[in-house]
């Protein structure tokens, strides 16, 4: 089967023998967390060099904790610079949450007070960041279940630090629909003020309503016809053509269900992109 | 620190994150107080579920107030370095082994018990460590004898790596030593259990490299056992390491 073009799946050690073969999935790339695969060996060393050899990799961080209010860990932004550069790995993106706090990790994603200070102290550390790794980073919206000390809008956070950091942005359209039901706000509206020129990367996922007034954000279920429909209206405003990942982390199905949503995914692209190639 | 973020924002962070390792919530302000808890379960959940897969032997042992006390006691009172969450059990086990904790006394064991499961993660996980360069044949007693870079040995006092960790008793307290190592190919772990006397000569393969016909004369004299005896256990048990791939053969 052929490759899909602009979509691509969070890699899995499960699946590894079927990302080998390439039959039964066809994503156009694989993304994986550094914190996973940089400094380890044995097996899974040697399937991760194979898996590299036959498909794009791109990087999704998980513990640099940009929202932090420490200092970044330069150690381990080193280590991530060379795996990313043993890799030749394109994409470095992280999310726009912090994970450790007063130097102790959390190994989740917690949520940014939305304020002018954090504004500034985070755009800052981007930047550093940036400078560092040589090369921009995408920053994700993270869904969030509660403000927290907010005194701005969620859309004016994300809005401000991108600009005043010049970095990247990856536009996660299920977390931006799971945030706009959990916050009752309008999801187009907000997707339309955010900065899209900068958009490098988009995330799309399944999540799980757990009360009448909540999601969560599981990436356990398939993804849902409102959150498609929300996908091909992002795509549509886009100007460039960025690659699209399929999350799933729990509750996995069959491949074949997989690589119904990657191939539903990569329909959508093409139809959005269709002008796009013509007027190339 | 050079920073742009003000004591206020740092405090209402420090608050949440706070809340998420101890499960005490002090007042934040603007919070949705019905839905804070799914950060403290995530969080929580995430290092409960790492920990039981690290150490699947010692989470049966203990009975489950056991475990959630340990565990809470660790994440709330322990900040955590590791980057890499996979990373994070040997956190673990340090702060058991560094700790006066009651359940040490119960089960005097436990550290070791954490140590053998973590040390079989730690190798299974590993950097690559360069091979050096040998050939298969060659004659035990003359050559020197490669062993396979990418292992460890743990010297124990109880027979964790042996005995299904609940049937272990005090009348089991001795002088243990296992070999754990990974296969080059297939990348599997395997552990070994050792005699003092194989420990001891392992380790002198390893570091000083010498024929073993000079390695036995030590021995002989060192452990007290005649050189013929020594030498008609110590070959089939290095051929049986050499076929389990532990030996790899003998210096090019
Ligand atoms: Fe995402």
């Amino acid at each position: 089967m052929e490759r899909n073009k602009h979509v691509g799946i969070g890699f899995r050690k499960d699946f590894a023998e079927e990302f080998l073969e390439g039959k039964d999935l066809t994503p156009a790339f694989l993304e994986v967390a550094p914190e996973n695969w940089m400094e380890i060996g044995g097996y899974w060393k040697k399937v991760f060099n194979k898996v590299a050899e036959q498909y794009p990799i791109y990087s999704h961080g998980l513990s640099l904790s940009i929202g932090s209010p420490e200092e970044l860990d330069w150690n381990f932004l080193k280590r991530v610079k060379s795996f990313l550069q043993e890799y030749k790995i394109k994409i470095y993106s992280e999310h726009l949450s912090y994970s450790k706090c007063d130097n102790a990790h959390l190994y989740d994603l917690l949520p940014i007070p939305f304020r002018w200070d954090a504004v500034k102290h985070i755009s800052e550390r981007i930047k550093s960041v940036q400078e560092f790794l040589e090369r921009k980073i995408a920053i994700e919206i993270v869904s969030y279940y509660t403000p927290v000390a907010a005194e701005m809008s969620e859309v004016e956070f994300i809005s401000s630090i991108v600009k005043e950091a010049d970095c990247n942005l990856l536009l996660d359209v299920n977390n931006v629909y799971v945030n706009a039901f959990n916050h009752q706000y309008d999801a187009k509206d907000f997707i339309e003020n955010l900065p899209l020129a900068k958009v490098e990367y988009i995330h799309m996922a399944g999540h799980e309503q757990v009360a009448q007034d909540l999601i969560i954000d599981t990436h356990g279920e398939p993804i849902i016809d409102p959150v498609y429909d929300l996908f091909d209206f992002t795509v549509r405003k886009l100007s460039n053509t960025v690659p699209v990942l399929l999350e799933r982390d729990f509750n996995i199905p069959e491949l074949k269900e997989l690589q119904y949503e990657l191939n539903r995914l990569e329909n959508i692209c093409k139809k959005a992109w269709h002008y796009e190639h013509i007027l190339a | 620190m050079n920073t742009y973020l003000h004591n206020y924002t740092h405090t209402q962070q420090g608050r949440l994150a706070n809340y998420c390792r101890t499960g005490e919530l002090i007042s934040i302000d603007g919070l949705t107080e019905n839905r804070v808890h799914y950060y403290r379960d995530l969080v929580y959940n995430v290092v409960d579920d790492t920990l039981q897969s690290a150490f699947p032997l010692t989470f049966d042992l203990l009975s489950e107030d056991e475990w959630n006390e340990i565990v809470h006691y660790f994440f709330s009172t322990h900040k955590c370095r590791s980057n890499s969450i996979w990373k994070m059990p040997h956190e673990f086990y340090l702060f058991v082994d560094g700790n006066d904790l009651d359940i040490k006394k119960k089960y005097n064991f436990i550290e070791e018990l954490l140590l053998f499961e973590w040390t079989e993660i730690e190798i299974y996980m590993m950097p690559d460590v360069q091979y050096p360069e040998f050939k298969s044949n060659g004659g035990w007693l003359s050559e020197i004898i490669t062993v396979n870079p990418e292992h460890k040995i743990l010297q124990l006092s109880w027979p964790v790596h042996l005995k299904n960790p609940g049937n272990i008793t005090v009348d089991n307290k001795n002088e243990y030593y296992v070999l754990i190592f990974r296969e080059k190919e297939s990348g599997k772990v395997q552990f070994i259990n050792l005699s003092v006397y194989f420990a001891w000569l392992i380790e002198k393969i390893e570091i000083e490299k010498k024929p073993l016909v000079k390695i036995l004369k030590e021995a002989e004299s060192l452990f007290g056992i005649e050189a013929k005896k020594l030498f008609e256990n110590t070959i089939p048990f290095l051929e049986e390491l050499n076929s389990k791939q532990f030996i790899l053969g003998f210096r090019k």
